[in-house]
């Protein structure tokens, strides 16, 4: 068994290693099929989002457009997953990030454009809470965006001190998936703050009702547009028409219509500098990286654990009351568990997560806590796989043969005796391998408790391939997930075998 | 008093009227065999008096007890708790054993007297041991039953319905799920019993078997009890057509297992 578990994850890591050697500068140019295809997070207005008529707009998308309608390219716009970003410019599905993309702190990851907007992060609260200015946000819980300028400003290496000892002021900074969630997060009261860029939290607060923004900044940023490193060759194309736009007053039209003229810094005279990357900087050795993967993938692993066992514990005795209502000689009682079975299995369990997280506070107007979010974890998983275990249970049950129950009962044995005596153990033998396979789909599914933010192994995952540029952690997880599931198969295994005594 | 009496049982299912006046007293120490073609209502009325199924109307008593009664029309069991203390009067064994798979055979004859019966567990296991000795089974205590012949497995099962100390003892067609070498063995510890005087009431399709260990026979039909008496009576000189040609037919294929009656004592 041991040796499989070595092949498979050495393939594994091969694979990885593989698809990280891909081979850079690929899609160097447009002109080669005259497309230009822009990546940008389509959550993140107004530099590129979706209006209600479904179109992508923005202003970088507006800047985009224009600098292909100069150049005489067709503009691709290719919404992705922030967190996959580097991974869609390695591969050269995307030609660049151009999306209020952050140059501080990435400055040698990417071959940059000159910096067109000046950004500062901020912090948005709720109207009429008592934050007034940074001091006030001690002991409060704040949300960033996973990876963002609003993060990197507040934890990175190159924060500044007071930036870091404000963080460390924070009771808990959490990381969610878009601006979204954020704003859902603060208006529930599950988060205190919300830290973000200065021109979207202008948006969102236009656009929003109830909520203000602090007059101190935490910091300072500079936007550019990304492209993969070394592709100077299209980074000068496109930063050459983007400066004539700048001189002949297109730019600045574009930033009025997005409300960005405050934080434009592109004008008549701006002249392009040196390149600011450093590229003699040296990479950190692989076994390095991988040892980092490893180690906070493992941060992760607890909280999976978590939600595996905690999940385990309570909907397996839940599924049996939920078989027993559905089996009911009550009609009434039998119905409405069926609704909640159908339910349940009918729609997606991330749905039924964000319903149980945002659910009291949106039906009922009960104040959330950050401290509900691992709760509504256990709750949501409970209640879904509850249903699945209890049509397990009831097959289980049904086919046990009709004369054991006769058995029993011409023996005397009382309603709940026959049950836990005579039934329970046959029908726990019957069901073992669809409970094993429902156990796996857990495992797996743990995973999906980042629809409501709660920072788990697949979360983190992500949150380092986002950081480190590569896709190993994704690769990582996959092998914590397979050894996880082996170990689950395992420990079924025996448990049926021990089950094998009788037939 | 008698063991069971049952007045004027009727039970239906859907349209179909499956018993349609069914009376019977069982004496103390009597052996009853009931014989009739499938469809008669035979496993019906054992299921009726086992209170596996309830009866339309009747009324049926153990040991002077009412179980179920019926006055103006109306069939009314007794009280929860005294059906609990009627249902201790009898057993029943089943054709198809129905032996619990995951317990090995002496948890099968102890639990119930442990756990139903509250008696203490060093006492039950004393005597469950004693009945497997008789059965012949004593080497197979701590087998489960699927280890099991059939032949073996229905008398664990008889053992089990023993072990509850019964004043009689139902057995709906104890050998029909059995081969035939495997039915003699079985039909041996029916004899056993009887020369026992265990008050015993058997559904059964062995006509010799009946004939020897009965002090009467019940031959049922349509949901009627057609013809009743001593075996001689019965299954010798039947005084319907309809006996006579149910015995005859029956005796036809029984005859090549005549001799099955005189089986080894010991287990394979």
């Amino acid at each position: 068994m041991k040796k499989i578990y070595m092949i498979a994850v050495s393939v594994l890591l091969s694979i990885a290693a593989a698809v990280t050697a891909l081979p850079a500068g690929a899609g160097a140019s447009p002109a080669d099929n005259g497309t230009f295809t822009v990546g940008f997070d389509a959550e993140f207005p107004p530099y590129g989002y979706k209006d209600d008529s479904g179109e992508y707009v923005g202003f970088d998308l507006d800047l985009a457009q224009e600098v292909c309608n100069r150049r005489g390219w067709v503009l691709a716009k290719q919404p992705i997953d922030w967190n996959s970003k580097d991974m869609e410019l390695k591969t050269g599905s995307i030609d660049c990030i151009w999306n209020g993309f952050t140059i501080n702190g990435r400055e040698n990851d990417y071959t940059w454009s000159i910096p067109y907007v000046d950004n500062s992060q901020v912090v948005v609260v709720k109207a009429g809470s008592d934050i007034d200015e940074l001091e006030d946000l001690k002991g409060k819980v704040v949300a960033v965006q996973a990876d963002s300028s609003a993060l990197a400003a507040l934890t990175s290496e190159d924060a500044e001190e007071d930036d870091l000892a404000l963080a460390a002021s924070f009771a808990d900074l959490q990381q969610v998936g878009d601006y979204n969630s954020a704003f859902l997060n603060l208006d529930s009261g599950a988060v205190d703050a919300i830290c973000l860029d200065i021109g979207v939290a202008s948006y969102e607060i236009e656009s929003r009702k109830g909520f203000v923004m602090l007059d101190e900044s935490i910091s300072t940023e500079q936007y550019g547009i990304g492209f993969l490193k070394g592709n100077t060759e299209l980074r000068d194309q496109v930063q050459e028409t983007l400066l004539e736009m700048a001189a002949d007053g297109t730019f600045m039209e574009t930033a009025e219509k997005w409300g960005l003229s405050s934080s434009v810094c592109l004008d008549k005279d701006t002249v392009i500098q040196d390149d600011t990357s450093d590229p003699s900087k040296e990479e950190e050795p692989l076994w390095e990286k991988l040892l980092y993967i490893v180690k906070s993938l493992s941060e992760g692993l607890l909280s999976s654990l978590a939600i595996f066992f905690l999940t385990l514990l309570i909907s397996m005795p839940l599924g049996l009351v939920v078989a027993a209502g559905r089996m009911s000689k009550s009609k009434l009682l039998s119905a409405i568990v069926s609704i909640y079975i159908s339910v349940v299995r009918g729609t997606p369990l991330m749905l039924q997560l964000l319903v149980v997280f945002f659910g009291p506070y949106y039906l009922f107007g009960v104040r959330t806590t950050s401290a509900y979010r691992f709760i509504a974890v256990i709750i949501g998983f409970s209640l879904n796989y509850a249903a699945y275990f209890a049509e397990i249970y009831r097959s289980g049950i049904q086919a046990v043969p009709r004369g054991q129950y006769e058995a029993a009962e011409i023996l005397g044995y009382s309603a709940p005796q026959r049950f836990f005596r005579i039934i329970f153990p046959q029908m726990v033998k019957n069901t073992l391998p669809s409970i094993t396979n429902e156990v796996i789909t857990l495992v797996k599914d743990t995973s999906l408790a980042f629809a409501v933010s709660y920072t788990e192994m697949f979360t983190i995952a992500k949150q380092v391939a986002a950081a480190e540029a590569t896709i190993i952690p994704l690769f990582t997880a996959g092998v914590f997930y397979y050894i996880f599931n082996a170990l689950v198969a395992l420990a079924m295994n025996k448990i049926e075998h021990r089950m094998s005594y009788f037939r | 008093m008698s063991l069971l009496e049952a007045r004027n049982i009727k039970k239906s299912f859907g349209d179909t009227n499956i018993l349609k006046d069914i009376s019977l007293d069982v004496e103390q120490n009597e052996v009853v065999s009931i014989l009739g073609p499938s469809g008669s209502g035979k496993t019906t009325f054992l299921r009726c008096l086992t209170m596996l199924e309830t009866v339309d109307s009747g009324s049926i008593s153990y040991c002077g007890e009412k179980a179920v009664s019926t006055e103006g029309g109306k069939c009314v069991y007794a009280p929860k708790n005294d059906l609990k203390r009627i249902k201790g009067y009898y057993g029943l064994v089943f054709q198809n054993f129905n032996l619990f798979p995951h317990y090995t055979v002496l948890k099968n004859l102890t639990d119930a007297p442990v756990t139903v019966q509250k008696r203490p567990e060093e006492e039950v296991t004393a005597e469950a041991r004693e009945l497997l000795r008789k059965i012949g089974l004593s080497e197979r205590e701590d087998r489960y039953p699927h280890q099991l012949s059939g032949g073996q497995q229905q008398r664990a099962a008889i053992a089990r319905a023993l072990a509850m100390k019964p004043r009689i003892l139902f057995f709906d067609e104890p050998t029909s799920a059995l081969d035939p070498e495997l039915t003699a063995e079985v039909l041996g510890l029916l004899k056993e019993l009887a020369e026992e005087k265990m008050t015993m009431v058997v559904v059964t399709h062995e006509i010799a078997f009946a004939r020897e260990i009965s002090n009467r026979v019940i031959f049922m039909d349509g949901g009627y009890i057609v013809e009743q008496g001593t075996p001689s009576d019965v299954i010798d000189n039947p005084s319907t057509d309809r006996a006579r040609a149910f015995l005859k037919k029956l005796q036809a294929q029984a005859e090549p297992g005549r001799q099955s009656l005189h089986p080894p004592v010991d287990d394979n």
